[in-house]
């Protein structure tokens, strides 16, 4: 036990050591691609909390980041923003839209759920791309940003230009969004959604009110998703109606699931093994996500619970061995 | 307004082989109780398999033939590969179904590529009706799938093995301590599952262009003609996509194509709200 809270405490010291040393080690183009891998491993977090901790087998995850864009895009366009208000405005845009959406699908249970986040998906892409609705969809959907958005700090003003600015940037509000679903995951509120996770009606019988737990956890990982969205409008300075699609969430679940869903740390690693290697398949090899596809399946079968958590616990093991080990040698002495 | 009759009779074309695709996902789910995700690519891989025995062989009734055969034995050689293993869980079985359909869309988009191809109307005929050349090839389809719907509730209702499977459907664990063979039930089923969406891919191919991101357009289709009918419930399936597709055509004639896709997606979203078991299901229990 003490070891584990020891762990507990280290591994996210080392990693936010790790992040403020990166800008010394890599180069520009390199900081921006891991910022990138942040970003978009943060929306494999938003399924991994819906799924891995909450037992709901989302496809809607990718219109909560396109919810994200287009809420950043509105308050930039149509009210003249700024980055905070902007961003803030992406928040509210997921976060709204999850409300009514969420209340739908959490409603209904694992296959009807399951087909329920697909069809809202298809309905929202459908609405947007058929060109009726213009008010709506019209300018805040596929559209790039024309400037180099600056964010003021206190007294200060950084600018995107600057690619260190830009990952610490992302990686601080990374940071903080992990912070809370770490503390919100560990609270009374992950453990009562763990349960209903585990046995629906045993949690229900215990008193837990299983509906609204649910909705709330999937407001909660909109918001994740819709920051992810907001971020990578800032870093990529660009958005498309694709965002919005359930093929797009199908790839969060793919990397939160070979990472391992039901950890914080592993649909960061899934999707950070998906990118790095797309971006060095793909010169090779167009169609790499037949791999993905492949490794999909033999992750299912030999380790369901995730590349990342199965690593971990042998790590874990490996040590509490060693541990024996040697506790055994100093009773021998 | 004078292509209404027109545009319901496509309508009911179109709904029929759509029926016959989302019978074959109904009675996957009904059987190995998951929601294969990796259905409408099987669809597309049946038209693109088509298009592939068209360019080699020029017939179209040699791809008629094959692609059905190649959908059974593909299927059940999936069931056995890549299902069986997590069988016991559903949302790995949905992932793992999800994993295929990246396979399936992106080996095609590899071999045969992303641009969309056409196949030439193998029949070539048009009679007149309600005073348009329609052509003759459609009513063939619709044919196709109507007796295809039929062979399949005949198979269930009257051979042995269709039996079977209403045994394991209905209660899996009497079925086998009665010594129904569930996995090769299993296999069978996913295999027929799987013909039934190849044989639509063919039947469907020359009426639209052939590619590989056509799967992702009928799944949805297929979803909501199962919720509205009801999750497992075949003969509601088989209605709810024909009764949506003549809707759709009605509304088209008046309203363009994405707004009658609207409002069957709203329809949906509603019977899920009131009558989550879909409205061809009585309640029991």
């Amino acid at each position: 036990m003490n070891g584990r809270a020891r762990g507990v405490a280290v591994a996210p010291l080392v990693l936010l050591l790790a992040a403020a040393a990166a800008p010394l080690v890599l180069v520009n183009y390199q900081l921006v691609f891991l910022a990138e891998i942040l970003i978009w491993g943060l929306f494999a977090l938003s399924f991994g909390l819906v799924y891995g901790f909450g037992g709901m087998l989302s496809f809607a995850q990718a219109l909560y980041f396109g919810a994200g864009c287009y809420g950043f895009n509105l308050a930039t366009y149509k009210y003249g923003l700024g980055t905070w208000g902007a961003i803030g405005a992406g928040l509210v845009a997921a976060v709204a839209f999850a409300i009514p959406t969420g209340y739908i699908a959490t409603r209904v249970r694992q296959h009807h759920f399951l087909i329920v986040t697909v069809i809202l998906s298809v309905l929202t892409s459908a609405v947007l791309a058929s060109g009726h609705w213009r008010w709506i969809a019209g300018p805040y959907v596929t559209r790039s940003l024309p400037f180099v958005p600056t964010v003021p700090i206190g007294p200060w003003e950084f600018s995107f230009g600057s690619e260190t600015f830009a990952f610490y940037f992302t990686a601080a509000l990374v940071a903080v969004a992990v912070w809370l679903a770490a503390r919100l995951t560990s609270s009374p509120f992950g453990t009562a959604l763990r349960a209903i996770r585990d046995n629906e009606s045993r949690a229900a019988l215990v008193g837990l009110n299983v509906n609204l737990l649910r909705w709330l956890m999937f407001t909660f990982a909109a918001g994740i998703a819709g920051l992810a969205g907001t971020l990578y409008v800032l870093l990529a300075r660009y958005t498309n109606l694709e965002f919005f699609e359930w093929t797009y969430s199908g790839k969060a679940a793919v990397a939160a699931i070979v990472g391992g869903a039901s950890s914080l740390a592993g649909p960061f690693a899934g999707m950070a093994f998906y990118l790095v290697t797309a971006e060095y398949l793909s010169r090779y090899f167009q169609q790499f996500a037949i791999l993905f596809g492949i490794l999909l399946l033999v992750v299912l079968r030999f380790a369901p619970e995730g590349l990342y958590v199965a690593a971990a616990r042998l790590a874990r093991d490996a040590y509490a061995r060693f541990g024996q080990r040697r506790l055994a040698r100093g009773e021998e002495r | 307004m004078e292509l209404l009759p027109v545009l319901v009779l496509n309508g009911l074309v179109w709904g029929l082989i759509v029926a016959l695709i989302a019978l074959g996902l109904s009675i996957i789910f009904g059987l190995l109780d998951f929601v294969n995700v990796a259905h409408g690519d099987f669809f597309m891989v049946g038209a693109v398999l088509a298009w592939v025995l068209i360019a080699g062989t020029g017939n179209f009734w040699i791809a008629f033939a094959i692609v059905p055969v190649i959908g059974l034995i593909l299927g059940s050689l999936i069931e056995r590969g890549v299902l069986k293993p997590v069988e016991n869980d559903a949302s790995l079985s949905i992932v793992a179904s999800f994993g295929l359909s990246l396979i399936l869309q992106e080996g095609v988009r590899a071999t045969y590529g992303a641009t969309p191809k056409r196949i030439l109307d193998p029949l070539g005929v048009t009679v007149p009706v309600f005073g348009f050349e329609y052509e003759v090839y459609r009513l063939f389809a619709a044919g196709v799938s109507v007796i295809a719907i039929a062979g399949f509730f005949l198979f269930l209702q009257r051979t042995k093995f269709g039996t079977w499977m209403r045994a394991v459907r209905q209660d899996r664990e009497m079925a086998i301590a009665m010594g129904v063979p569930s996995d090769r039930i299993f296999m069978v089923t996913f295999g027929l599952g799987t013909a039934m969406a190849m044989l639509g891919g063919v039947v469907a191919a020359p009426l639209t262009s052939v590619e590989f991101r056509l799967g992702l357009d009928v799944l949805p289709l297929c979803f909501i003609a199962v919720i509205i009918g009801g999750l497992g419930n075949l003969p509601g399936t088989a209605a709810a996509a024909v009764l949506l597709s003549v809707l759709e055509g009605f509304i088209t004639s008046i309203a363009e194509p994405t707004t009658a896709r609207i409002i069957s997606l709203v329809i949906m979203s509603v019977v899920l709200l009131v009558r989550p078991q879909g409205i061809f299901t009585r309640v029991t229990a």
